[in-house]
């Protein structure tokens, strides 16, 4: 509860002409701008049909009103949602009304913040909205509609709940070297380990997903000027989503452009530059694409069926980043003269007759890691990425040092720290708790 | 009347705590009263007679690079050294040393007498002098009046001190003396979280009726430890083995059939016992399925027979007590000399304090040890040696010192009270310590004792032999970092039998002495190692150094992030109920707490990160201009 807080207010619904608006008010003032409006105390979690009023009595618009009294509402305080209808100037004209009740406009994304400081939610959770907002298609929706309800962090909590356990077996043993406690079974341990490491992997797959739904993967177009690049970009982007951007790059060689594949948004970075040079300033053009091309997740490098790999090409590959996957594409089937076979090396296509574009996005998307198992993603951010692949470090490295107990001990410790900067906290007494309540400790 | 001589440090009580206390104060330059209702019982160890063990050893240690005095007493009076967790890591690992009483005592007592700047006086105290809410000394049950500049209590169990047996119950200290109960009343009185803890103590039983022939012996190490960075072997008297037996399911039925006499489960001790070290009735209530309990039998001295069953704490009637150790193996001809009691007492709750243990409610006035909800001899002499070192910092007008948790286990300790507060006798633990790899026992010396020298407390003679320990180490690091092994000297016999495996390439001595499986003394024997250093502790040192290297780096990394927190104060005065949009509980808590610093704050439980945010963000937007200025400089 947050008496002291001020009240905020803002349209909930989205911008522009909807059969529905919703105008949400939250703070300890809302029961009383909601009494005025309605001209009636509403009861709370009823739903009322009436009428919302102006200063002098008038009727601004008719709908339905819902009151959550604080705590049970989603920002923890007094709530009201006023719904009305759809159109932006009703809309505005009542919330109008309710800012001159003495609330204020609602900063974005208040709401959310206010829960998660209300403890109505952990900080996954609160991530969850927000990217439950920011989510443009409806894959992405629903996974952040699953870290919404908390799954990531029940999963999350799982992997610590395992973690703890296998502490409180490896700390037992550390501190009471003299009690008679069961001393750690080896094997048992192992075998802890090993679970709580597959389940890591298995969770920080997801989140790969999840991330991958969220951030998209970087993309690094090679070829020469004239094999059709931007062609081939708005046939891959296909009807539902056009080129979403074309934002010219930080360097006059690099453009970005991003498209989205089943959802699943792609940078791309047409790096047309990408050429043996000796014009000075090109060649700190060469320099900075090259840095560009460091970051991407794959690079496509295409080439027209009717050219032949010239030796500039092998200089241009050759220059690139090994470690970087590649995927080679030939465009402009559609002008040969005999169809090429299937290879497992390179994929053709024809941009202008749409020929194998299908094949070239699934490859695409299986390229960068994309499995297209929906069931069970959640939208995982950068941060949570990380932190599940320093908790999988650390867990290696726990394995390797089964031998040194109080370094296996470490590497755990480091592992819960990494994974409860997703959720949340835990002490060294919750620790001893898990010991005393399992164990007879008491020389 | 008014004592004549006046003081700058009265420290009130002569156990662990009020020893190191005095002595610390003493070293520190400060005109030091000690004030003990009996001056025979300085240094009086009450329960168990062992020092040390797995985070307990850790601390003695640091009080020992400090110049305090109880592990050096413990190498004159310890009559059984091991050292606990030897097959594990160095961090790990833990001294432990069984005492002869007499021996321990008679240590402490010749440091006090001798000790420059400290005197010794014998009466109880019964109320603390105060100006406003400053204290200026005490009064004693004479009706003596002490002044000081500082005052330091380390009651321990005296404050209206209860003790149980069964269903009978009577005021004491401790078996055989009285309780505090005037200063009890009279701190009630003052502003100070007060709560009530309990603990207990086994039947003591005569050596001549146990039959050891039937138990397991557990003799001390060989070579035996030395528990002092100054001390050695030659000061150790005769050493003894302990022995371990067990208790029966007949012993179980035995305590099963005096549970309704019990006073901890008829609901007589209100107080909260340490889930550690439980009675042997709690044991087999809590744990109903184990059909056999570990006792180890300690003996109390070289010129007593009167031993110390450890693991049947209780204060279950006589008659039980009787009979429950006459059905333990070895033990069926047992004679008991002291029966088992519980003891409840009172303590304050140490959120009450700074981490200086000085009191916020009462300036000048500090706690240590049991008082403050702590257990066990060496929680209790760390905490003595601080709030000594602190009260005569200032009456010297200088700042206080508060070890960090990544600097010392003292530093843990504190900052655990401070911020967790105490609901059952506190006891340390290596898992307590996050930063467990740099805070070992080995280098207690050189995290401490140059700090401690600086403060005052680290005479010449540890100061020289800590100085050249240290040197050494360093030039023999250097030596190893210089010194080059290459694969084409070195033959692949010599490599495989020191390092299980042929170089690939050229390495220093030191990069291999980072290898898990890698020890100094083999190092040394390969060609161009050139000359070993002769003292162990120096080889030593410089062999763990480098395989926890790598870790230490990490942690460093951790603390120096933790960093801006510690250093992000808070002011006294702050009034967390101002404080928009924390939660009632929180503002609570943190308007109890009143933490120093954002750090702290953030490890009270129940402060959520949530929390600390609203937090760290009405402090930037200056709600007091000095504290919007440390964040946004």
């Amino acid at each position: 509860m947050l008496p002291n807080i001020d009240t905020i207010a803002a349209v909930a619904t989205a911008q522009g002409r909807g059969g529905v608006g919703v105008i949400r008010v939250s703070g300890s003032k809302s029961l009383a701008i909601a009494e005025t409006i309605l001209g009636k105390t509403p009861k709370p979690r009823h739903a009322y049909y009436t009428e919302f009023v102006d200063e002098q009595g008038q009727a601004i618009d008719q709908g339905l009103v819902i009151y959550f009294v604080a705590p049970h509402s989603y920002t923890g305080e007094d709530v009201v949602e006023l719904q009305g209808h759809g159109g932006s100037a009703v809309l505005q004209l009542l919330l109008q009304r309710c800012l001159s009740l003495g609330a204020r406009l609602a900063e974005p994304g208040e709401f959310t913040r206010r829960a998660y400081l209300n403890d109505k939610m952990d900080l996954a959770q609160a991530e969850g909205v927000a990217d439950l907002i920011e989510a443009t298609t409806t894959q992405a929706a629903r996974s952040a509609m699953r870290s919404l309800h908390g799954d990531f962090s029940t999963v999350i909590n799982e992997l610590v709940a395992g973690l703890i356990n296998l502490r409180m077996l490896v700390e037992a043993m550390l501190d009471f070297p003299e009690e008679d406690i069961d001393s750690i079974d080896v094997e048992k341990r192992n075998r802890q380990l090993m679970q709580i490491q597959s389940k890591l992997k298995q969770t920080l797959a997801t989140a790969k997903q999840g991330s991958l739904l969220r951030e998209g993967a970087y993309v690094a177009l090679v070829g020469q000027p004239n094999v059709g690049k931007s062609s081939l970009l708005n046939c891959l982007a296909g009807e539902q989503v056009a080129l979403v951007s074309d934002v010219p790059g930080t360097t006059r060689d690099v453009i970005r452009k991003e498209i989205q594949i089943n959802g699943i948004p792609l940078h791309i970075m047409d790096t047309a530059g990408l050429r043996a040079s000796e014009d000075v300033i090109e060649k700190m053009g060469i320099a900075l694409t090259h840095q560009t091309v460091l970051k991407a997740d794959l690079i496509i490098v295409l080439r027209s069926a009717k050219q032949v790999e010239s030796p500039e090409d092998i200089a241009i590959l050759a220059a690139l980043p090994a470690e970087i996957p590649r995927l080679h594409v030939c465009n402009k089937v559609d002008l040969m003269e005999t169809q090429p076979l299937p290879s497992a090396k390179e994929i053709y296509v024809s941009a202008k007759t749409g020929v194998g574009i299908q094949a070239l996005r699934d490859k695409l998307l299986q390229s960068i890691g994309w499995t297209n198992i929906e069931s069970g993603i959640f939208m995982a951010r950068e941060r949570h990425l990380l932190a599940l692949q320093q908790a999988d470090i650390s867990l290696n490295n726990a394995a390797e040092h089964l031998n040194f107990p109080e370094l296996f001990a470490e590497e755990l410790r480091l592992a819960q720290v990494a994974l409860k900067s997703i959720t949340g906290q835990f002490s060294a007494d919750d620790l001893l708790g898990e010991i005393f309540s399992r164990f007879c400790i008491g020389k | 009347m008014n004592f004549p001589k006046t003081f700058d440090v009265i420290v009130v009580g002569g156990g662990h705590a009020g020893t190191e206390a005095a002595l610390a104060s003493a070293r520190a330059g400060c005109n030091t009263l000690l004030l003990s209702h009996n001056i025979e019982t300085l240094g009086q160890m009450s329960c168990n007679p062992s020092i040390g063990g797995i985070g307990k050893g850790h601390l003695v240690k640091e009080l020992d690079a400090l110049g305090g005095a109880m592990a050096a007493a413990t190498d004159e009076g310890g009559i059984q050294f091991r050292i606990l967790n030897s097959s594990k890591g160095h961090a790990v690992r833990a001294t432990r040393a069984q005492a002869d009483r007499m021996l321990y005592k008679q240590a402490i007592r010749s440091r006090l007498e001798n000790q420059p700047n400290l005197w010794l006086f014998q009466q109880a105290v019964d109320d603390l002098l105060l100006e406003q809410d400053k204290v200026v000394g005490v009064i004693t049950q004479l009706g003596l009046r002490f002044n000081a500049k500082s005052v330091v209590l380390t009651t321990g169990t005296f404050l209206s001190g209860l003790i149980h047996v069964g269903q009978a119950n009577y005021a004491a200290g401790r078996a055989g003396d009285p309780p505090s109960v005037s200063l009890a009343h009279r701190l009630r009185e003052m502003n100070l979280p007060v709560g009530r803890l309990k603990t207990g103590t086994p039947p003591r039983i005569d050596g001549r009726t146990i039959n050891y022939s039937v138990m397991q012996e557990q003799p001390g190490d060989d070579p035996v430890p030395v528990f002092s960075f100054i001390g050695n072997v030659a000061q150790h008297p005769k050493q003894l083995p302990c022995w371990i037996t067990e208790t029966s399911r007949r012993t179980h039925d035995i305590i099963r059939g005096g549970l309704d006499r019990s006073p901890l489960f008829t609901g007589v001790i209100e107080g909260v016992g340490p889930r550690y070290c439980p009675s042997i009735e709690d044991k087999i209530t809590r744990f109903a399925d184990k059909d056999s309990h570990q006792i180890f039998l300690e003996p109390e001295g070289l010129t007593t027979h009167e031993v110390y069953p450890n693991g049947i704490s209780t204060s279950l009637p006589f008659d039980v007590q009787w009979e429950l150790v006459r059905s333990i193996k070895g033990l069926e001809n047992a004679h008991i000399l002291r029966p088992g009691y519980a003891i409840e007492y009172d303590y304050f709750n140490p959120i009450g304090l700074k981490n200086s243990l000085e009191t916020k409610a009462i300036k000048s006035l500090f706690f240590a040890g049991q008082i403050n909800g702590t257990t066990g001899y060496e929680e209790a002499a760390a905490q003595g040696l601080l709030a000594g070192l602190n009260a005569a910092l200032q009456v010297r007008e200088q700042d206080a010192w508060c070890p960090r948790r990544d600097e010392a286990y003292l530093g843990v300790l504190v900052d655990d009270l401070i911020t967790s507060g105490v609901t059952e006798p506190y006891r340390m633990f290596t898992s307590r310590a996050e930063y467990r790899l740099q805070l070992r026992e080995d280098n207690a010396d050189l995290r401490l004792t140059e700090i401690g020298r600086k403060l005052g407390v680290v005479d010449d003679i540890r100061w020289a032999a800590f100085d050249k320990k240290r040197e050494a180490i360093a030039l023999e690091e250097q030596r190893l970092r210089q010194t080059w092994v290459n694969p084409r000297i070195l033959s692949n016999e010599d490599a495989t039998r020191v390092l299980g495996k042929p170089i690939e390439r050229e390495y220093s001595f030191y990069e291999l002495l980072r290898r898990p499986d890698v020890n100094y003394t083999s190092l040394m024997s390969l060609p161009g190692a050139g000359v070993a250093v002769e003292d162990e502790k120096v080889a030593e040192q410089v062999e763990i150094t480098a395989k926890y290297q790598g870790y230490i780096d990490r942690q460093r990394d951790e603390i120096d992030r933790a960093q801006q927190y510690e250093t992000l104060n808070l002011p006294d005065v702050m009034n967390y109920s101002e404080v928009p949009g924390l939660s009632k509980e929180v503002q609570q808590k943190l308007n109890q707490f009143k933490p120093q610093t954002v750090a702290q704050a953030a490890r009270i439980s129940g402060v959520t990160p949530a929390a600390i945010s609203l937090l760290l963000v009405h402090l930037k937007r200056g709600f007091r201009d000095n504290v919007a200025q440390q964040i946004v400089p």
